[in-house]
């Protein structure tokens, strides 16, 4: 096991700067997850620390050794791909005892050890069969025991569940976490699901663009997210964004949107009128006989919770209520929101206020 | 008509293989009789079996030269061939070489002249360019297996070319993160995946190397000389000796048949299945 660190990490491809100077330190057996949206970087910086992809610019150590220019081999890591990589035309067993079998391990240590990974995967049965007469789930299950049996300081995921099923994916995502705790390995894991970095982080890193927008907990960036981009990103169903102003009457301010909606903030020390972006989670928005006057257009009942679709005027809002409502389309409600799970964003930069 | 009818389908595969074997059939009776019968009495129909043919074609020592001749020449030259273009395919396909698809036409342009332009160059180079001392390219095996390199080459890496391709990427990567060196990815990867396109190369090229007879023809004369020219002796002022010429079409026939056989096991469909999610 190993901290990662990674220092003004920059990657060009001739002129083009795709990543531009990321810094993230991942402590000993953490689980990261790198989360953004396709073409944000992620899969890159993580071929980087794998060493598949040259570092332009900065530092990058694993287990305090710089490893900018050492091949793979030599990173002491193991990578879970997307697409599972299994070597066709070898068994479970010869995939999984493929590192031990290129470091000259006797056959019968590099023996145990796939029984062992086979064992803690439910692979056992399956060892002398080809990747091609493995389920999908087997196979990725492989490609996990292919990266245990090395005993690795670090272990990295690319995107590895996004090939599975709905169904699948949750049991996949559940039995990697286990395999963290059972054995504490630092884990960076790539996705551009933010339900699985959610579920599975220790530490989320939100990137887009090549830049790191956030770096924190999974609840500390769902109640504290840094910018609209974040506040957007995490969180299902997806926040909702308000453009408008605060203004200030009698010393209690509120927010007024372009379209007139006016909606509670708690205290913030902002001009009066300044433009800024309200931002409320639809499952921080309530019912009640005061509030926000909306019209439904949509109901969604999912059995354990309902969504609701308004406008406000020529706002929309979701809301999404915990308890099963007998509203219909087109009937007028009240949005109740909790002025304290409300946030401000500045127009501008984006950034948040309150 | 039902579609995929078994019987049809029978019947037209016989009919398909007879044609194709016909003309082999044909060879064999010539070669099994005697000279006065061939003009004789034409007939298709094998009443008896004259070996006499045979026996002149194995107890020649010169003929004998020829065989192994081209064997040596189309082996060496298939093996040669086949790994140069697997190399080369390699590094077109898993390297960011400048212009590498210009390299792949050119290579490709090496093929679309026609052989015959090169005869008198070529007859310049192994007689008088290419030589050490004495030493000359002219009329020898290594010279032939050179020779038709230039020739197969192209026409290998054209060929192999999608197979490499077709092999993920991700496979190389795999290895290189599970501690393989490039020559290890090579050899425990690429090469098993490669397999199939590297039977049909190999196939390709040794045929083409052992059916040749115009490049043979004016570069060689004894020591390298190979069974296709030395076919060609048997046409005389005084006459062609049809049973005898049928009787070494028919000998080199079989190794032919062996390497097909050897080799074609390895050609399997869909090798990587299962390698990665598509």
């Amino acid at each position: 096991m190993a901290e990662v660190t990674i220092k003004n990490i920059v990657k060009r491809y001739g002129e083009l700067e795709v990543i531009h100077g990321v810094n993230v330190d991942i402590a000993d057996g953490e689980f990261v997850v790198l989360v953004g949206p396709s073409g944000c970087g992620k899969s890159t910086l993580l071929r980087m620390i794998a060493g598949l992809e040259p570092i332009s610019g900065g530092d990058l150590s694993i287990g305090k050794r710089i490893v900018n220019t050492m091949p793979p081999k030599d990173r002491d890591i193991a990578m879970v791909f997307q697409s599972y990589a299994l070597y066709p035309h070898k068994t479970v067993a010869e995939n999984m005892g493929f590192s031990l079998k290129i470091k000259g391990a006797p056959k019968a240590e590099i023996d145990a050890k796939v029984r062992q990974a086979a064992g803690v995967l439910d692979l056992t049965k399956l060892l002398d069969r080809y990747p091609r007469q493995l389920s999908g789930g087997q196979r990725q299950r492989v490609a996990m025991g292919r990266a245990i049996v090395r005993n690795p300081q670090v272990f990295l995921f690319d995107e590895p569940l996004s090939n599975l099923d709905a169904k699948l994916r949750v049991a996949m995502r559940v039995e990697i976490k286990e395999l963290h705790q059972r054995l504490k390995t630092t884990t960076i894991y790539v996705t551009h699901d933010q339900i699985e970095a959610m579920t599975m982080a220790d530490k989320i890193v939100v990137m887009k663009d090549g830049y790191v927008e956030q770096i924190g907990a999974p609840l500390d960036l769902y109640d504290n997210p840094a910018n609209v981009f974040v506040a957007g990103f995490i969180g299902s169903p997806s926040m909702n964004f308000l453009r408008g102003r605060i203004r200030s009457e009698g010393g209690v301010q509120r927010f007024v949107s372009d379209h007139g909606s006016v909606l509670p903030v708690k205290p913030i020390e902002v001009e009066d009128g300044r433009p800024v972006i309200y931002g409320v989670r639809p499952e921080h928005i309530g019912l009640g006989a005061e509030g926000l006057a909306v019209k439904v257009a949509v109901v969604e009942p999912t059995g354990a919770e309902t969504q609701l679709f308004a406008r406000a005027g020529e706002d929309t809002i979701d809301a999404l209520l915990r308890d099963r409502v007998g509203v219909r389309a087109g009937e007028a409600v009240n949005f109740v929101i909790d002025p304290q799970k409300a946030h401000v964003f500045d127009q501008q930069t984006t950034k948040r206020l309150s | 008509m039902q579609k995929n009818n078994p019987v049809l389908m029978t019947l037209l595969w016989i009919l398909l293989s007879l044609a194709t074997l016909f003309p082999i059939y044909w060879l064999f009776v010539i070669s099994v009789k005697p000279a006065v019968d061939l003009f004789t009495t034409p007939s298709i129909i094998l009443e008896k079996v004259y070996w006499a043919n045979y026996a002149k074609v194995l107890t020649d020592t010169t003929l004998r030269r020829y065989m192994i001749n081209s064997l040596i020449i189309s082996s060496g030259n298939a093996l040669l061939v086949t790994t140069l273009a697997f190399m080369a395919c390699y590094a077109l396909s898993r390297y960011n070489l400048a212009g590498k698809e210009n390299i792949f036409f050119w290579t490709i342009t090496n093929r679309m002249a026609p052989a015959a332009v090169f005869l008198l160059p070529f007859f310049l180079l192994f007689t008088q360019v290419f030589a050490i001392g004495d030493y000359k390219l002219y009329d020898t095996r290594i010279g032939m297996i050179l020779l038709y390199c230039t020739f197969n080459l192209p026409f290998a890496i054209w060929t192999l070319r999608p197979t490499i391709d077709g092999i993920p990427r991700e496979l190389d990567e795999a290895a290189t993160v599970d501690g393989a060196s490039t020559w290890q990815v090579i050899r425990e990867v690429v090469f098993p995946l490669a397999r199939p396109g590297l039977a049909v190369t190999l196939i390709l090229t040794w045929v083409f190397a052992w059916n040749e007879f115009l490049l043979a023809a004016t570069l060689t004369s004894f020591n390298a000389r190979t069974i296709t020219t030395g076919l060609s002796e048997y046409v005389t002022t005084t006459g062609t000796e049809w049973g005898t010429m049928a009787s070494i079409a028919i000998i080199t026939l079989i190794p032919a048949l062996i390497v097909f056989t050897v080799v074609q096991r390895h050609i399997i469909a869909g090798l990587t299945f299962g390698a990665v999610k598509e």
